[in-house]
């Protein structure tokens, strides 16, 4: 026990990767495009936060280069800010920029009240079991706004790289203007946490802060529910569909949050099904039909399998 | 499990009741008459580990005796899991043994109780989510708990689990205490990170 943090990436962790998120800002001052860190310019100046970037990026494409090479190049210019115009900057230069009052933060759709209660609804009445489906996949967002939709595209350089990169969460753009209502995004927590304390006046706009955030706790608590709910259906008896816990649409925040409590909880239930299944297994072999008798462990027990198979 | 796991060293020493089948010369202490022999039939309670080993050896003879036969202990009793079928919440598992389910492992490992094995798993999932319930609200409204799992008695929860709910918390079982730890973990550093959020 070397390391004493848990698997998986921590709270402080995933609000970080959320900064990743491009949400669109209207400038209030003109700036010239930002070189940023990118795969041709791999030594920034030497200012902090682009130090810590860089320190974070570089060790964790040296574990997983194939997780971040998109964000390698995704890196780069930003594009020149010009007052009236809106742009999609990534949200930690957003808030950067919030924070000196050089330009204010649209809010995503999905952070309207109407829409956060759409989805209480649709989570508390229409699929008191299902997890809300996240957003629909980005060519939708891309057809109705091909120039702008994606930064990457604008810099020529790295077009191989922008088919590949599209699928991955932050170049969805399910944060910006355009991002459609009515569904959460991976970093929905984190994202609208950021903008309701540092752009709170620019959420204003679209409801009172009070109210968005009120929804964000119903929101929170019905789906921690849903979540404490999914590890029953492993203990299910034979016959049911048991053991399949669908986590599509889940927040990264709530990954975060419940990663300990649902390992463990595979775990126990793998650990004491382990007998029931080795006696299984010993019967496979010896006789090639398991027959009845040992129904009762058997669905949960192939979910289990697969699980140790993975390595969780 | 690693060598090195306390609970599993633990686990190891609960007592489960064991009858004898040969009659042992020189073992009568075990049954308090130090000066004779122990005798066929004898009931004797034996920890885990002796109990294990004597049960799974060969003892040579033709008729293939083992050693020792053994009862499911007193925590898996018909009872107790009875009792369990009907609502799993209501029983304090740590009553019957602090390492409940590791105990009850090792007795699926040994028996062919496939009833029990599936009364077990349901067990474990309906109290899992109880517990994840329990986390989530403990100190909810005020960290003056530390988190250190049961200590932090029901301060500000806001679900009327009350004294409830202490109930039950103490009767999670060793499992059920670091399920218990980890879901709260999660759900105290969620709340540490919203509240810090103004803050970086």
């Amino acid at each position: 026990m070397a390391l004493s943090l848990p698997p998986g990436l921590t709270h402080a962790e995933v609000s970080f990767l959320a900064e990743m998120e491009m949400v669109t800002v209207v400038p209030r001052q003109r700036l010239d495009s930002i070189d940023l860190l990118s795969v041709s310019n791999l030594f920034p100046h030497p200012t902090s936060r682009h130090d810590f970037f860089f320190f974070f990026f570089f060790s964790f494409f040296l574990f997983f280069p194939k997780l971040t090479f998109p964000f390698l190049s995704f890196q780069g210019r930003t594009p020149p800010l010009r007052p009236p115009h809106r742009t999609d900057l990534p949200l930690w230069l957003a808030l950067l920029l919030k924070k000196q009052r050089r330009a204010n933060i649209v809010p995503p759709a999905w952070l309207h009240p109407a829409s956060l209660s759409e989805i209480v609804h649709r989570e508390t009445k229409e699929n008191p079991t299902a997890f809300s489906e996240p957003p629909p996949a980005p060519s939708r967002a891309d057809l109705r706004n091909p120039g702008r939709a994606h930064r990457q595209q604008q810099q020529g350089n790295t077009e191989t790289a922008t088919g590949a990169a599209l699928l991955s969460p932050p170049f969805r753009a399910s944060c910006t203007a355009d991002a459609p209502a009515g569904y959460l995004p991976y970093h929905w927590l984190e994202v609208a946490e950021s903008l309701l304390a540092f752009a709170g006046d620019d959420c204003a706009a679209l409801g009172s802060a009070g109210e968005i955030r009120g929804l964000l706790r119903d929101l929170v608590e019905v789906r921690a529910a849903k979540m404490r709910d999914s590890t029953k259906t492993l203990g299910a008896e034979e016959g049911s569909a048991g053991g399949v816990v669908s986590l599509r649409g889940v927040g990264a925040m709530e990954l975060a949050e419940n990663r300990g409590f649902v390992l463990g909880v595979v775990d126990g239930v793998r650990r004491i099904g382990a007998s029931a299944e080795a006696t299984r297994r010993e019967e496979e072999e010896n006789g090639g039909g398991g027959g009845g008798g040992y129904g009762a462990g058997r669905g949960g027990d192939d979910e289990e399998d697969s699980d140790e198979d993975m390595g969780i | 499990m690693s060598y090195y796991d306390v609970d599993a060293i633990l686990t190891d020493a609960e007592k489960i009741p064991c009858t004898f089948q040969l009659e042992i010369p020189d073992l009568g202490y075990l049954d308090n008459t130090p000066t004779q022999p122990l005798k066929a039939g004898t009931k004797v309670n034996l920890p885990l580990w002796l109990a294990e080993m004597l049960v799974i050896a060969n003892t040579g003879a033709a008729d293939n005796k083992t050693f020792v036969t053994f009862d499911l202990p007193r925590a898996l009793a018909n009872d107790v899991v009875q009792a369990l079928k009907a609502d799993p919440r209501a029983v304090p598992l740590r009553d019957q043994s602090a390492h409940f389910y590791g105990l009850a492992t090792h007795m699926l490992d040994l028996s062919e109780e496939q009833e029990l094995g599936s009364v077990l798993r349901k067990t474990f999932v309906t109290r899992a989510s109880e517990i994840s319930l329990h986390a989530r609200k403990v100190g909810s409204v005020s960290h003056k708990g530390k988190g250190k799992g049961e200590g932090a008695a029901e301060m500000g929860s806001n679900l009327g689990v009350g004294s409830a709910g202490e109930d039950f918390l103490r009767g999670l079982d060793e499992w059920e205490r670091s399920l218990f730890r980890k879901a709260h973990e999660g759900a105290k550093a969620g709340k540490e990170w919203i509240e810090n959020i103004k803050k970086n």
